[in-house]
Parts: structure tokens; sequence; C-alpha cells
């Protein structure tokens, strides 16, 4: 159970002089199970890419294909594959329209052709993964709610499809710590439980080394970097540099550390590892 | 993909009609818009094509662009044109059962239709040689006069700026809520027409409160910079006739003068 | 010398959907200094960008008073003179651009003024300059990338000459990259051309670079001081759901564990606190 991105490439305009490339020979595999960040700059091609894996584009050269099934195809099981991958837009609470929050949630799944009582079970889900109690919020207009509230219920839109695969363009984006936190932590949950394949897109390193295994990193059209995020900022610094991509600050403070004489050993990607790094390197006992 | 509909269908330059003021070219345009009613002749309409042909090489435009100019409306003028020959009385040329052709019809028809490429190839020679931002600031300057008796110069000259500056946001908004509606399966190609115009409300409905709130955001971000109507405000770019415009003026005058002249001949 | 801004006892209060009274803002009395850059901090709905709108005028208190180079905000008079002492650059560039090419734009709030149209042109390519966006003047706004399109709305209020701007939230829906030109801007501003900064934000990265930190929760002020003062207060700002920079927050944690450390917000001070023998 996998999306296999098969050397796809994809060109904007193609014959005018604004002919742009957008994806150039990109290959890889997102497994079911496995929580993967994309990273790169504006431009990059990643939402171009992130567009191909749900079929909103397709591939001039090459195949995406969700458990074997290529996306391009004009069957009924194209249709289903697609149906399998749920996809939560850049400020996704742009995109509700109705009047409760119940009905936001349940468009996806009618358009699944779930019936009633399922679709109700599909919401109720969606709508704990979340945090959104169903007897208080389910009748409210999602209009009425915090900018964290409506980017959740936009969220569970696309949970309560009950997707194999997530792909997710900047979840966090515009959020304060706490919302983002919330968010995240709502992520995790939704992943451990369903075992779904995850696509973070991503600009922030934080949160691409606290959650994800494996990272993509892609700069001009090109997958550049694929690999465990920890292999990759302890084996590929010279190369992230040269594709302006920043490492996680636990990481750059572990180095400086180093320098001025302490021996924090392996690379410590996340807040936790370094203080676990520095108690090591101390002689101190973590209590 | 859509073009920049900033620029509309303008072609940038720097040639002497693109250089006019454009309150000289909206004046002119509808001096030649009379000019075309008042020809009658083979000769008065060869020289209102003449002065197209000539404005067109001044401006150092494509013969192509101009001509694709009038391609959105080639179905009307073909219809005005049979429409003239088969219904027009007069001097029957060709029959056939209940469909008649006279010569009347023929020169009616081409007439008519001829006006009205003209019609169309005189505005595209103001559109294609002036970004319709200038277009905007002639029309407000135009306007300002009327001002008295309550034509709001200013407020539609902003409302046209404004409209300029997010037509194309608002298209890029269009695409993504779209295309986020249709990861939720949503279909916006089958069903009866009601069905269809109901499928559009995930679009509508998000697109109309996104407007708001950029309207919204707008509006105070327009406050801060100390907007207050039109009132006590000046311009970076105040029109100012010039030679060219003067020019301009005198040889619409003149062309004027000859159509009449070859309309009613010399006044007695 | 007289504060730029200052409020005594400010208070906010609105009604909202459901017609209940609301409180956003509650007995707020700052002082801000010509020249000074000043954070303010908070998560969604503490009260920070209402406050931010009291600085030029777009919002008045309820009760107490908010003064703007000693003019009352809330005398209909002061208000032009208010707009031209305090600029505001808002979170969305995409909504704060009026006209369709770069130097229009900029040229708006000028325009607005009253200034005579030949002296608008040199201060329109003068505040270009200022933000490096002097050769987009002829561009369309829509083909600007986040942060180019954030520097021309800087611009626009550079080009009125204020002598404070009121940053909110400038790099929320900014790419690091855009992110990056907006704060090295800003800091520009505030070192070169010593023009006061009011900067809201929720991002501790951002928020260090002021002479002077205020955190806001609930329509109040809770904390206040240097970047230092602040941030080496760990749990406190954890507390009002914001966080702290990692060097911080490594040192809070020893710190907890039993080891004494000196305050710490930076790698440097971390290095220095944890690697004494050189």
């Amino acid at each position: 159970m996998s999306i296999q991105v098969d050397h796809i490439s994809y060109t904007y305009m193609t014959h005018t002089s604004l002919e742009k490339k957008a994806l150039d020979d990109v290959a890889f595999t997102l497994e079911k199970g496995e929580f993967v960040a994309l990273i790169g700059h504006t431009g990059s091609g990643k939402s171009t890419l992130a567009e191909h894996l749900n079929g909103l584009l397709h591939p001039m050269a090459g195949k995406v294909l969700v458990d074997g099934v290529d996306l391009a195809a004009k069957t009924p099981e194209a249709k289903a594959a697609r149906n399998r991958v749920g996809m939560v837009f850049q400020y996704p609470e742009h995109q509700l329209f109705a009047e409760t929050i119940y009905e936001d949630i349940a468009f996806g799944p009618r358009n699944q052709g779930k019936t009633e009582p399922e679709v109700e079970e599909a919401v109720r889900s969606a709508m704990e993964f979340v945090d959104l109690e169903f007897d208080n919020f389910a009748q409210r207009s999602p209009f009425q709610l915090s900018g964290g509230q409506m980017r959740r219920v936009a969220i569970a839109g696309v949970v309560a499809m009950e997707p194999d695969y997530l792909i997710m363009d900047e979840p966090s984006a515009g959020l304060d710590p706490i919302s983002r936190d919330s968010i995240f932590g709502q992520l995790r949950k939704i992943f451990e439980k369903r075992k779904m394949g995850v696509l973070l897109i991503t600009h922030s390193m934080e949160e691409a080394a606290q959650y994800a295994s494996r990272l993509l990193v892609m700069s001009d059209s090109r997958l550049q970097l694929d690999g465990p995020a920890r292999e990759l900022f302890t084996h590929e610094r010279e190369k992230l540099e040269a594709l302006s991509v920043d490492v996680p600050e636990s990481v750059k403070l572990a180095e400086e550390l180093r320098q001025q004489g302490l021996p924090i050993e392996g690379t410590p990607i996340t807040k936790a590892e370094l203080i676990r790094a520095i108690d090591k390197a101390k002689g101190w006992k973590a209590c | 993909m859509l073009t920049d509909i900033t620029l509309g269908q303008y072609y940038p330059g720097n040639s002497c009609i693109h250089r006019l003021d454009p309150r000289t070219k909206i004046l002119a345009v509808l001096f030649y818009m009379v000019m075309v009613f008042l020809a009658n002749s083979p000769l008065s309409y060869g020289i209102l094509i003449g002065f197209i042909v000539v404005g067109a090489a001044l401006a150092k435009l494509p013969a192509g662009l101009l001509l694709r100019s009038i391609k959105p409306l080639w179905i009307i003028i073909l219809l005005t044109m049979v429409i003239h020959f088969v219904t027009d009385p007069g001097k029957v040329l060709w029959q056939w059962k209940f469909l008649t052709i006279t010569k009347e019809g023929i020169v009616l028809g081409v007439k008519m239709s001829l006006r009205l490429v003209l019609l169309l190839l005189v505005s595209s020679l103001m559109t294609f040689t002036t970004s319709p931002i200038v277009l905007t600031d002639g029309i407000e300057s135009l306007l300002r006069p009327f001002k008295k008796i309550g034509v709001p110069a200013h407020e539609l000259a902003m409302m046209m700026t404004i409209a300029l500056r997010f037509i194309p946001t608002l298209l890029e908004e269009t695409d993504r809520i779209m295309k986020a509606q249709m990861s939720r399966g949503a279909d916006f190609s089958s069903g009866n027409i009601m069905k269809r115009a109901k499928n559009m409300l995930p679009i509508l409905i998000p697109l109309f409160i996104s407007s708001f709130r950029r309207a919204d955001e707008l509006a105070l971000a327009m406050e801060a910079r100390c907007y207050r109507g039109g009132e006590g405000r000046t311009r970076m770019h105040e029109l100012v006739y010039g030679k060219g415009d003067a020019l301009t003026g005198l040889v619409m005058l003149g062309l004027f003068a000859l159509l009449a002249f070859l309309r009613w001949g010399l006044p007695a | 010398m007289e504060p730029i801004i200052e409020t005594k006892n400010l208070t906010h209060t609105y009604v909202d959907g459901q017609n209940q009274e609301m409180t956003a803002l509650q007995g707020i009395d700052l002082s801000i200094a010509p020249g000074e850059f000043v954070a303010i901090i908070g998560t969604n709905g503490s009260g920070k960008s209402t406050l931010a709108r009291h600085f030029n005028g777009l919002l008045t208190p309820t009760s107490g008073h908010c003064l703007v180079g000693g003019l009352d905000t809330a005398i209909e008079e002061n208000l032009w003179t208010v707009r031209q002492t305090v600029g505001m650059v808002f979170q969305n560039p995409d909504n704060q651009i009026v006209a369709a090419i770069v130097e229009e734009d900029v040229a708006f709030g000028l325009e607005n003024i009253g200034v005579p149209g030949p002296e608008i042109r040199p201060r329109v390519e003068k505040a270009l300059a200022a933000v490096d966006m002097l050769d987009y003047a002829k561009r369309a706004p829509h083909r600007l990338s986040g942060g180019q399109k954030q520097r021309v709305a800087i611009a626009g209020v550079l080009a009125l000459e204020p002598r404070c701007i009121v940053f909110d939230e400038p790099t929320a829906m900014l790419d690091p990259r855009g992110r990056k030109e907006i704060v090295s801007t800003v800091l520009k501003l505030n070192k070169e051309k010593h023009i006061t900064i009011v900067y809201i934000t929720h991002k501790m990265e951002e928020a260090i670079l002021a002479d002077r930190i205020i955190a806001m929760e609930k329509g109040r002020i809770v904390l206040e001081g240097t970047p230092k003062e602040v941030f080496t207060q760990v749990d406190r700002i954890r507390g009002l759901g914001l966080e702290c920079p990692l060097a911080a927050e490594v040192a809070n944690a020893l710190d907890k564990q039993g080891h004494q450390l000196p305050p710490i917000i930076t790698h440097k001070e971390l290095c220095e606190a944890l690697c004494p023998s050189k």
C-alpha cells in the first residue's frame, strides 16, 4: 500500500513565453503508515507535486500510482484511488462554506456516496480527532469560530473522508504556538490511530524534525534529497546549505556547543534530544 | 490560463499614439464614432479606414493584432450582413423560394457591418495603446466637470482601480477554492442546471466571504494611509495636454469637416 | 523626551455577534519613546492587534486615552496628523495594496494627503529605494512574491514619512525568505532611519530583536521588559501559549534538573555557561 511517484514531470503554460518547468523527473514512494515531510522554497515545485498526488494535476511524463492504480486513468478505480488521498490546502479555513460545522465536515463523506448514518459516524469521529466536542459544536456556524478552530473544522472535513493518505500544505501557517502545537498533537493522534501515509509540506525544520521520520527536499523542480531526517542533518549539511535549507535550531546549537569544547554526541534534532545530549556530555544525571 | 487582466489588451509601447493623453484618445474615439454614422459614400468610408490604418501604423501595432480584435464579434457582424441581405426590399438580384436578395440589401448589409468593424477597430486602437490604469485616470478627469450634477467621478475611478488590482487575486483564489473542493469530491460538471448551480455554492460562498474579508482589510489599510475620498486629493501623474493632443484635435476636426462636406456639400 | 505613543488606562469594549459586550483591552498603560523598537507579543485573541489599531486612530478607546505625539486620537481633528505620524503595515500583503502598479500604490498615501503632483515621484522613489524595490516600480503587485508585496506595502507607508510604524504580524503569511526580507527591512528602518517600531507578533525569533517586549493576555499587559528579562521567564511565557528561544528553554530545563545557570536567551550565552573553560 503506497503512493508511488514514478518519474513525473510537469510544465506550466507549455509553448508560451511563460513556459515554466515545475517538476522535473521526480520519483519517490510514500508508504501507508509513514510520516514524511516535504521541504522546499516557494517556487521549488512542491505545491505542484502535492496536486499530482490526488489527481488534481496529471503528469506530462511519468505516472502517479496509488495502491498500484494510475491516477490519470479514466476509470472508476482511478476515481476511487483519488478519493483515498486527502488533501489539506494552505489556509484550509478559507474553503468553509456550510451553515453548520456538521454540514461542512459532511460535505466530503456525502460526495463519497456514504449513507447518512455513515456520514454522521465519520463526522463524529473526525470532530473527536480535532478536539471539537460534537454536542457543543456540530450545529454551530463555522464562521463564528476562532482562526485555529476554523482550521480544525477544515482539517476534520478532510479527515472525515477517511483517507489512507493525507497531504497537508503548511497546516500551521499563521497560527500562534499554542494552536500550532494542538493541531500537530491532533495530527499525530490521527496518524497513529489510522496508520495513514502522511506527507507534510512545511517551511519549518523544527516541525519536520519533530514529526517526520523521513524528509524530501525539493529545489528547482527536482527532488534533491530523500532520507531519514537525522541522516540528512548529519551527513548532508553541505548540500542542505547549498539549497539554502535551514537545519533545526537544536542541531545548530549542538554544533556551537561542540565547537566550544562540550563533547555533544550525535545529532540532536529536537529540544528533548539536545537536553539529553548536554546532560550526557556534562556527566549530569537527568532527573 | 487567463491572460493578464490588469493589462487588458494593452500592447505596451512608446509610440506617439501611446503617449497621447488618455482624454484625447477617449474624445477622439467618441468623435470617430459620430463620423462613422456621418459617412455615406465609399470615399468617406475609405477615409475612415485610412484613419485606422494610419493610427495603427503610428502606434506600431502588428496588423494581425488589430484584426484579431474583431474575432469575438464576427458572428454578429456576419449576422448583420446576412439579415440585411435577405430582408431589405429593393431591386431583386436573386430569388429562391421565400429568399430574395436585393441590391439595396447588399449595399446596406456591407455598410452596416463595415460600421461595426470600424467601431470595434477604433476602440481597440485606443485600448491597445492605453493601459486600463491610464484610461481610468482619463475617465475620471473627463467626468470631473459632471460632479456637480452628481456623477461620482472619483469613486468610479477608485472602483475601477481596485477592480483592476484585485481581479487577478480573486481569480487565483477561485482556482484554489475549486481545487480544495474538488479534493473533497465536489463535482462541478454533472447534473442539470439547477443541480450544477447548487454545486457551485461550495465555491461561491467561500469566495464571497473572502472578498468581504479582503474589502474590510483593504478599507482599513486605505484609511490608515489617510484616505478620505476624492476631496483634496492630488495625483502623481497629472494629465497634461501636449502638442500631440492639439494636433490630434485638429486632425479630428479636419476629418469631421471633410466628412460633413462629402455628405452635405458646402453650406449654402 | 515626549513619548511618541502613550496610553492612559486605555479600555476598549465592543458588542459581539450575540449582542454581548466584550472587553478587548483592559486598562492599558504604556509609553513608547521615539526611536524605540517595541515588540508586543501574545496569542491570537490576546488583544495585541486591537491595541495596535489604537495607535493610529483606526480604533479609539471606549474609555481612557491614547495620545500620539501628544495628540488625543479620539479628537476627530487630530486624526490626519495622527495617521501621518504613525503608519501601519498589516498582515496580508495582498489586502493593503490598492493600485495595480507598484509605484501608483506607493503614491496612494501621498495623493491622499494632497502632496503636489511633482513632489510625489521623488518621495515614491525614495520610499521604494529604502525597501530595495525601486527596480519593481512599474510591476504589477500580484506578480511579486509575498515578501516583495509586503515591502511595497512598507514603502507605501514610508512615503508618508511617519515617525513611527506599527507592524501587525507582517510575516505571518510569508515564507522564510520573505520573513527574512521583512525583518531586515524593519531593523534597517529602526537603526538607520530612526523610525520608532511597534512590532506585533507571536514569533519569539522576531520579538527577540526588539529593545523591549510587552506580553499581552486577555486584553491586559502581563509582562514587560527587555528580551532577556521576558524570555528567561520560560514557564510564564509557555503559560501564555508562546515560545521562548531554544537556548532559554534548554537552560530552563537544565535549571529544573538542579543545575544553576545564569539568565540565558542566546546560543552564545548557553555556550559560555556550559563551557566555562574557554
